[in-house]
């Protein structure tokens, strides 16, 4: 705990103004990662002084702002410290003719997208949870949705970066200009590093134009005919259309959102009206038989993915729900092998007594399952379900998971082979390892 | 010692006997696998980048990750510095030798491992030709996107190395955006397997994105698992003269501002235009136009109408003197051979040809042009200037006669007062070409000494005696500038 007038302690109001320094009264947060005393950065220089006091003084630190990905990751329930992006916010600068943004961690993606959406133009970003969720978080936990199909994650759209490293001192990684080869393409360690090498002070995007038109078809195909499902997406892949999603949806998620319990294809289309209407004339073409068909344009089609953006347990609001039984999984295959692992998910389920939503996208390899059940039920089916996904060379990692069961299972499986290089890439930012403590593959 | 032997036409020589690092490399790979007599070396002592030269002191071909693990080994053992080498086609001397290092030549791993269309990969060994992706996929409708203008003879090991752009980049991103696993030989010789299987996403830090891009200093690849995309099902190409730079330039921020994302979106200036119609592809540009725009849309054959009207109206907007749609392939494949020409063109108006690689953000275009004009003028140099205008990455092509004493040495300082411009402007000095030897000390326009330090110390992470490639990519306090006088002297 810090105090003030400790001998070879800084003062604390030196730190930040007292205002922004708060005992947390929140201590046994169910996710864990918290701090005994949180602590608010409204700039950069706030975040640089926290983190040159806290590594001087060898005081742990985790990072919060949004709150959404708290359950993500993390054996440590309480730092010294929790630093809060989430009232540093706002747009920096965005450059329209160039396509450019550059924004401030703690703001929300709906905030981004209600900023850009008066000239047309878009972060390509299809999280979860747009109103909580802070673009730091986004991009450190490296989240994505379904239409990285065409689109892209993170580490396709963001070009640059400004971090403050451990001891405070603040690194700019790539730039603002949408292609740069200088040096070490640095912005990628940061993305998807969940903070252990540096807090995201800033992030450059490059955006997208708006869609002129948008689409969706939707493919319900019966229980039984999954082979239907392959055999489509195989011919959708090898033709010239170009779809910005292929999600599959289980037949529980498919009745949450569409109220049919069988396996759905979503597939979107967004470009000119005339080339997403050709797009759609084919998709109808090629149905399989058997298979039922509902097409929705613009603001029908953006409902159902905004609805389908609020699926799953995330960490700001799962108190609201029981939080000690649910779970959510990133599951990372081939392409076509996202069938396999959402009947598996399925499958297993039964077996395992817990009830599971999953979608995955068969043009892009990632998978979610969101898990229900008892705490014992949950850990024996991620078990089981993560070492038959990994026998067809695909990895789980638990991005949602109860603190208590965090250790118990794994959040990120086994370590990889090249483990030394991390822990190097760990040591060389962060010698004394205060920043998310334990919160990364293989405890770094 | 001397002993008689062969060499590739038959005639006889004589030989000097290797020393102890050679024969222990022949041990390796072969005796007929290493060069390391002074006349067999000379091709090697620069890549594309010819301003800087240094003899190495033996070039291994090695045909296995094995061999390649061996020879790093054997090259830690013995302290001798390497680097990694594919075509050669490299613009910026990431490939050269200063410092009698030994060139562990890829280019006999050419294989393809593996084609997986459904899962829309290709697994290919670092010396496989860029172009033959594509070539090699093509009949089943599939290519492979990165298309850097040497991509008939560079290898995609090289483009990893240096994360190589290309004309079409604008729309399909850069070769980071395309690789899904590396196998890689550390400088310890251990190998390790990157994005395995190309499942993207692996739980860790992103070091595939690491190594791309890193110039060869953080590990060899040895095997390359690509994304592969399907041919779009339609594409039209246009061409538009101007009389006016600047009347370029805002179309290509109008188009982009249209809602547009061209495939590609090029420029070239009434210099370039000299160039490339005296070289093997001439168009019948005019001569007397300041630029001209090459702009392709590709994607779904009913979208692209509209873009194209949209185009055509932007052009005539800003005072387009003649504007054309490509009436069918042949046409379409002159004006790009015509624009891929671009920097060799050079050679038909100029003895020597310096090629620059800023990067801007591209509504900064006309002021950073006409910057180049008065960098021209200062040091009395033609500027040619070809540019990927859509993404803001200029070529600026400075033309000199290295015959001319001190004319070397004007075309160097002209070429950093380019990327001094450009970083001005919030810019990087290299989009696609990557900073070798010839940015170095460039790095400092953009890079302060700590964010500098941050990347070399992950350098040492990966390469903690700097044995892989030293002296590249980051600057060297007072020797940079030195080596690089010195070398444009000699």
């Amino acid at each position: 705990m810090i105090t003030s007038g400790t001998e070879g302690v800084l003062p604390i109001e030196d730190i930040l103004p007292k205002e922004q320094i708060k005992q947390n009264d929140e201590q046994k947060h169910p996710l864990g990662n918290g701090g005994i005393q949180m602590m608010e950065a409204y700039s950069e220089e706030d975040i640089s002084s926290v983190l040159a006091y806290a590594n001087e003084h060898d005081k742990t630190v985790n990072v919060i702002s949004g709150g959404t990905k708290r359950g993500y990751g993390g054996i440590v329930e309480l730092a010294d410290i929790l630093l809060s992006l989430a009232n540093y916010k706002g747009v920096v600068d965005h450059s329209v003719g160039d396509l450019t943004l550059t924004v401030k961690p703690g703001t929300t993606l709906k905030e981004i997208t209600n900023a850009l959406t008066k000239t047309g133009q878009r972060v390509a970003f299809d999280t979860p949870w747009p109103e909580l969720a802070t673009i730091g978080g986004i991009v450190a936990a490296n989240d994505s949705g379904p239409k990285r199909l065409l689109y892209g994650s993170a580490r396709d759209l963001v070009i640059g970066t400004r971090i403050v490293y451990s001891d405070g001192n603040v690194i700019r990684t790539g730039g603002k200009v949408v292609k740069n080869v200088a040096g070490y393409d640095m912005n990628k360690l940061f993305i998807g590093s969940m903070g252990t090498l540096g807090v995201i002070s800033e992030i450059t995007i490059k955006l997208r134009p708006l869609p002129k038109y948008e689409g969706l078809s939707l493919l319900h195909f019966l229980k039984g005919n999954e082979q239907d499902i392959r055999d489509f997406s195989v011919k959708i892949l090898d033709s010239m259309m170009e779809p910005v999603s292929l999600e599959l949806l289980n037949p529980t998620l498919t009745e949450k959102m569409n109220g049919k319990h069988c396996y759905t294809l979503a597939i979107a289309f967004e470009d000119r009206e005339n080339a997403v209407l050709e797009q759609e004339k084919w998709v109808k073409e090629h149905l399989p038989v058997g298979v039922e068909h509902t097409v929705m344009h613009e603001e029908e089609a953006r409902q159902w993915w905004e609805k389908f953006r609020h699926l799953g347990p995330n960490g700001y609001n799962d108190e609201q729900h029981d939080a000690a039984t649910q779970a959510a999984l990133k599951v990372g295959s081939n392409n076509l092998d996202v069938l396999v692992n959402l009947e598996l998910a399925d499958k297993l389920a039964a077996m395992h007594a817990v009830s599971i939503e999953a979608h995955g996208g068969l043009g892009h390899g990632i998978s979610r399952v969101f898990v229900k059940g008892s705490s014992s039920n949950i850990v024996s089916y991620i078990r089981e379900f993560r070492t038959k996904v990994e026998n067809g060379h695909g990895y789980v990692v638990c991005t949602h998971l109860p603190f208590q069961l965090r250790e118990t299972v794994g959040v990120w499986g086994e370590k990889p082979g090249y483990f030394a290089l991390l822990q190097g890439i760990k040591r060389t930012n962060d010698p004394k390892v205060i920043l998310n403590r334990h919160r990364f593959v293989g405890g770094i | 010692m001397i002993k008689d032997v062969r060499n590739l036409f038959g005639k006889k020589r004589q030989r000097q006997k290797p020393d102890a690092v050679v024969q222990k490399l022949m041990d390796i790979v072969g005796e007929n696998e290493v060069l390391y007599l002074k006349e067999d070396l000379i091709s090697y002592e620069c890549d594309g980048y010819t301003m800087s030269k240094g003899m190495p002191k033996a070039v291994v071909f090695v045909k296995s990750t094995k061999q390649v693990t061996d020879v790093v080994k054997c090259l830690n053992k013995e302290e001798t510095p390497y680097i990694a080498r594919g075509a050669g086609t490299g613009l910026s001397g990431g490939a050269t030798p200063l410092g009698g290092e030994v060139l562990i030549s890829l280019v006999k791993m050419k294989k393809m491992l593996h084609l997986d269309l459904e899962n829309r990969k290709a697994v290919v060994e670092p010396g496989f030709i860029n172009l033959k992706l594509t070539q090699s996929i093509s009949d089943k409708g599939y290519y492979y996107a990165p298309d850097p203008s040497s991509q008939y003879t560079c290898t995609i090991g090289g483009n990893v190395a240096e994360n190589s752009g290309g004309a079409h980049c604008l729309k399909y991103g850069v070769t980071t955006n395309h690789i899904l696993g590396l196998e890689i030989v550390l400088p310890s010789g251990e190998v390790i397997e990157l994005g395995e299987e190309g499942v993207p996403d692996r739980p860790g830090y992103d070091l595939l994105g690491l190594l791309t891009g890193s110039e060869g200093t953080l590990g060899i690849v040895t095997k390359i698992t690509v994304k592969v995309l399907k041919n779009p099902e339609g594409k039209k190409t246009v061409l538009a003269y101007f009389d006016e730079i600047d009347d370029a330039s805002k179309a290509v921020s109008e188009i982009i501002a249209a809602g547009i994302i061209p495939a590609a979106l090029e420029m070239m200036d009434s210099i370039a235009i000299e160039g490339v119609e005296s070289a093997a592809y001439p168009v019948g540009h005019p001569r007397d136009i300041a630029a001209f725009l090459l702009i392709e849309v590709d994607g779904i054959a009913a979208g692209i109408e509209d873009q194209i009207d949209e185009i055509l109206t932007v052009c005539k907007n800003n005072n387009v003197r003649e504007v054309k749609v490509a009436k069918d392939e042949a046409e379409r494949g002159l004006w790009w051979a015509n624009r891929k020409m671009g920097f060799g063109a050079m050679g038909a108006i100029s003895p020597d040809y310096l090629v620059q690689d800023g990067v801007i953000p591209r509504t900064r275009l006309p002021e950073v042009l006409t910057k180049i004009a008065e960098i021209s003028k200062k040091y009395e140099l033609r500027i040619a200037n070809i540019f990927h205008a859509g993404d803001g990455n200029l070529h600026p092509l400075i033309l000199y006669d290295a015959s001319i004493p001190g004319e070397s040495e004007r075309a160097s300082k002209a070429g950093s007062e380019c990327l001094k411009a450009c970083a001005d402007v919030g810019g990087s000095i290299t989009g696609e070409h990557g900073v070798g030897i010839e940015k170095s000390a460039e790095m400092r326009f953009i890079f302060s000494d700590e964010e500098i330090a941050a990347q070399t110390d992950i350098r040492a992470v990966f390469n903690p005696k700097n044995l892989l490639n030293p002296g590249k990519l980051f600057p060297q306090p007072g020797r940079c500038a030195e080596v690089k006088k010195e070398l444009v002297k000699a």
